[in-house]
């Protein structure tokens, strides 16, 4: 059992503050992760749940029990890196084994322990050599092994996947999402990839400057994120920002006119968020928008096309694989007001 | 490929002339000394020097070492024929037992020297605490001081304690030498180790101690046997505290036991020779042995200026 | 704020050593000052007044002290220069990689590990009048005439005193270059062939710059030792001939433990640690900058 509750947990290195009065409630059993740029305070967050790094304000709980001032020998958390962090004096079966000899554990429970962790992880038969000897992906499951050979209630995750390559990163998600599955302990995981957050998180906090942005589910931050910050760190090509002001009810930038929903009052500096995804090619013509194309990025499952549209406004747009186009062609598209998102200028929060 | 011959002749010619000029230069000297301590007086009184020993002997080691069996005096110092005119320093009885007080205190020094630095290096290096920077600028701080500088007030302090002529009072004084050097060069080994590798340590339940013994000593042997050459050749080779804080051959190392042989104006040049020989051998021999991990060890924190 | 496990740990871990250093270096350095304001002359015990500033500006009067001076000044530089030079020379021969280039780095540590008595002692034996080497090795190739004199000429015993000092110092600041020059990246190598450069403008342009900071360091160090050189000055000259080799270090030495006059052996010693700290401050500022 872990429920991980920070009360405006404060990081500060001299005058510079790392993590600002964070607020956040992890549940039991919950896959939390922590996404944002570098240096937005992401990792300072984890190292502080996992007493890595001492606390400047604030509290931190395990359950009901105050964990703030405990060292992190004597929390009951298990960590996997980002480089590793295998010891390289050790063996793989050593390494896995290193957190229960100072847990005091006989020596019959230990082996079978790190069979166990070995046999899930699928690395039985690279129990005998040393780090140096493993690829990055098998390095990777030993440090796991290590995590999880002690059954701990909270797993820290730091990048752990940032440094493989591409085709072993997709695997290896597949693993921790299996792995969390399986142990049903609380994980709480730091990346800057929005790919592994949105396809391993239960909910997800965007952070920036050592302050949650937005808190929920990979959904509900993909389909309505709370200001220009997250819009723009999530989505792949990122999604399209068009500044303009409200006029007569309508999204109005040079002499193009968009009707919305519920629009804001009149004469409103607002940016409009059009996902490269959301939107509908068609013919010149046909559509609200026409458009010159100058790039054609085909991705073999989808194709990305930058295009110019009236007024000079640059796009990206996602379309079927499909639909060929070339540079110098003229499309239309159509947009789903329905499916815009709508952020005030100065606040850049979500209208 | 095939690449211009003039070019690759032009490299060897030069570098089998500068790595002749730089042998001459670095154990020239040495291998003069070696040669003299081989021969007898009358040879290496000779005009022009023999370079290499005529009739190679160690004559003058075995009478060094047969030395600490009797006492010197001036009537018995005069050694084997007439002829070679051999004089024994009238110290030389004291040349073993200084050996020893060497042998003890460097032991001391370097047991100690890493103990004392492995446990503060590992606290400034990696524990982020109030002060840690005061501790090494305050640890460096003290070693800018001349020794010349601090022998007065020690020797006054030491005098007063009573502990002149004591070999602990050496070995007390050798680790403020080498200490703050030690952890020097340990921070700076210890900062190249992986943070994450001591995370990943605490993480899994050690406490700092732990975390020294399990993760940091495994990973720094080349430092650590570089630090206890350094502590243990410091502590053979120092002159000025010895000097001045022992004053008895019960005492006394054996730099001191040779500078009062050079001092001791009759005494034979074959014997002072034969006497740096055998103070040059442990260090160098240390020193050789050693080559790879003091390289490494005495240079870590070079690169980062 | 609270002390931490932390906090707690790294007292502990550092408590010992700052012991060590309080009694044996801390305290002393403080009790110097003491002694270096107090009239204190072993010959009488009992009486030790208070004179103030009065034993350094006694110095200050001293001539021998200006002679000292002029004489560290000279030897430290001829020290400081020699030794920098020859260790880039050594650094570059042995971070080259050729059959032999072990062994010549194994031979490298021989002079480091040279105890400095020992190191006194086969240099004044190579520099002896009637059987030195030097001699026998300079009249044989006909570099000399006849036999002459070395360390009792005054005009040459600082130098040669340094020539043994550089011998034994050498190798660290070799070492320190040899690391330094193993740190440049490779890269910078292969743009400089690239854009056409030859051996030497690859060393001025690509090398030179590279060896700073290791520069800098060996200058500083090598300042701070050599400044405060004192056995070789024992075993070799005694200060002499003359005062031909009367530098600080010995100077004080004298002044202390031959004259007995330790308020004043101590205000020396304060003058001398002074200089060496700013020195050291200086050159980390001045070259630091420039370097």
């Amino acid at each position: 059992m872990a429920r991980i509750t920070c009360a405006a947990l404060t990081k500060k290195y001299g005058d510079v503050v790392a993590v600002d009065a964070l607020d956040l409630e992890i549940a039991h059993g919950e896959f939390m992760v922590l996404l944002g740029p570098s240096g937005c305070g992401k990792t300072t967050t984890l190292n502080m749940i996992a007493g890595l790094e001492e606390i400047s304000a604030g509290r931190l709980s395990f359950d009901d029990a105050e964990v703030t001032w405990t060292p992190p020998h004597r929390r009951e958390v298990a960590m996997v890196f980002q480089s590793y962090a295998l010891y390289p004096n050790k063996t793989v079966r050593e390494n896995i084994a290193s957190p229960l000899p100072l847990r005091r554990q006989p020596a019959a429970a230990i082996d079978s322990a790190v069979a166990a962790a070995a046999a899930q992880l699928e690395i039985t038969h690279l129990l005998d050599r040393r780090p140096n000897e493993l690829s990055g992906g098998q390095r990777q499951r030993v440090a796991l092994g290590r995590a999880i050979v002690r059954n701990p209630a909270v797993f820290l995750m730091d990048g752990p996947l940032s440094n493989l390559d591409a085709t072993l990163r997709l695997s290896m998600r597949g693993l921790i999402k299996r792995l969390h599955q399986d142990l049903k302990s609380t994980f709480v995981y730091v990346t800057h990839d929005q790919a592994e957050a949105m396809t391993l998180a239960d909910r997800i906090a965007v952070m920036r400057g050592g302050l949650i942005q937005q808190l929920d589910t990979p959904e509900g931050i993909y389909e309505r994120p709370a200001n220009l910050f997250v819009a723009g760190f999530l989505g792949s090509p990122p999604i399209n920002l068009i500044e303009g002001v409200m006029a007569g009810g309508a999204f109005s930038r040079g002499g193009w006119r968009l009707a919305l929903p519920n629009p804001p009052a009149d004469g409103r500096s607002v940016t409009l968020g059009l996902r490269p995804e959301d939107v509908m090619v068609a013919a010149p013509g046909l559509a609200r928008l026409d458009a010159r194309v100058e790039l054609v990025s085909p991705l073999g499952s989808e194709t990305h096309l930058d295009v110019v549209a009236e007024g000079g406004l640059k796009l990206t747009l996602r379309v079927p694989k499909e639909w060929r186009a070339a540079v110098g062609d003229q499309i239309g598209f159509g947009i789903d007001p329905a499916r815009l998102h709508l952020f005030d200028r100065a606040s850049e929060l979500r209208l | 490929m095939n690449r211009p011959l003039a070019p690759r002749v032009t490299r060897a010619l030069l570098l089998t002339v500068f790595s002749a000029l730089f042998v001459l230069y670095v154990a020239g000297p040495v291998a003069w000394l070696v040669s003299s301590s081989l021969q007898t007086e009358a040879q290496i009184t000779e005009v022009p020097p023999n370079w290499l020993p005529p009739t190679p002997s160690i004559a003058n080691f075995e009478a060094i070492f047969a030395a600490s069996e009797r006492v010197v005096t001036y009537e018995n110092r005069r050694q084997g024929e007439a002829l070679t005119s051999n004089f024994l320093p009238s110290g030389a009885a004291n040349l073993l037992p200084a050996m020893r007080n060497s042998l003890v205190v460097g032991a001391w020094v370097a047991a100690l020297n890493l103990l004392l630095s492995v446990t503060a290096a590992y606290a400034i290096a990696v524990i982020d605490f109030r002060g840690r920077r005061a501790t090494l600028y305050v640890a460096l701080a003290t070693r800018v001081v001349p020794d010349i500088a601090l022998v007065v007030p020690l020797f006054l302090v030491i005098r007063n304690l009573g502990l002149i002529n004591s070999l602990g009072a050496l070995v007390v004084t050798y680790l403020a030498i080498t200490v703050p050097f030690t952890i020097f060069i340990l921070i700076s080994y210890f900062e190249g180790i992986p943070r994450d590798l001591y995370r990943a340590a605490r993480i899994d339940g050690c406490g700092h101690g732990r975390a020294l013994w399990h993760v940091y000593l495994p990973l720094s042997l080349p430092a650590l046997v570089a630090s206890l050459t350094f502590a243990f050749l410091t502590s053979w080779n120092e002159f000025v505290f010895a000097l001045v804080l022992t004053q008895n051959v019960a005492a006394q190392t054996l730099p001191i036991i040779i500078s009062g042989f050079i001092m001791d104006f009759t005494t034979s040049f074959s014997f002072v020779n034969a006497a740096g020989v055998i103070a040059i051998i442990p260090p160098v021999l240390m020193a050789v042995v050693f080559q790879r991990y003091i390289v490494s060890g005495l240079t870590a924190g070079a690169v980062k200026g | 704020m609270r002390l931490g496990y932390d906090e707690r740990s790294a007292a502990l871990l550092v408590a010992p050593v700052l012991g060590v250093l309080l009694v044996v270096a801390a305290f002393p350095i403080v009790y110097s000052f003491w002694v270096s304001l107090h009239d204190i002359v072993l010959t009488r015990p009992l009486r030790r007044p208070f004179v103030g500033f009065d034993n350094y500006l006694r110095i200050f009067d001293d001539a021998r002290f200006w002679t000292a001076v002029s004489r560290t000044t000279v030897y430290t530089l001829v020290c400081v220069v020699a030794t920098t030079l020859l260790a880039v020379l050594v650094a570059l021969l042995l971070n080259e990689v050729f059959p032999g280039q072990r062994l010549l780095s194994a031979l490298l540590l021989v002079p480091w590990a040279t105890p400095s008595v020992v190191n006194g002692l086969m240099w004044k034996w190579i520099y002896d009048p009637t059987y030195g080497l030097l001699n026998g090795l300079l009249v044989q190739v006909g570099l000399l005439e006849r036999y002459r004199v070395w360390l009792s000429d005054p005009d040459i015993t600082l130098l040669l005193i340094a020539n043994a000092a550089i011998w034994k110092q050498m190798p660290l600041a070799a070492l320190l270059m040899i690391v330094t020059m193993k740190a440049i990246p490779e890269d910078l190598y292969r743009a400089a062939r690239v854009d056409g450069a030859n051996v030497w403008q690859r060393f001025v342009h690509v090398t030179l710059p590279a060896l700073r900071p290791g520069l800098m360091l060996v200058l500083v160090y090598e300042t701070m030792i050599s400044i405060r050189h004192f056995d070789l000055f024992l075993i070799m000259t005694q200060g002499g001939p003359g005062d031909a080799s009367l530098t600080l270090s010995w100077l004080i030495y004298v002044e202390t433990f031959r004259s007995l006059r330790f308020g004043t052996g101590a205000a020396m010693s304060y003058i001398l640690a002074i200089t060496t700290f700013a020195l050291s401050w200086a050159v980390i500022r001045f070259l630091g900058k420039r370097i």
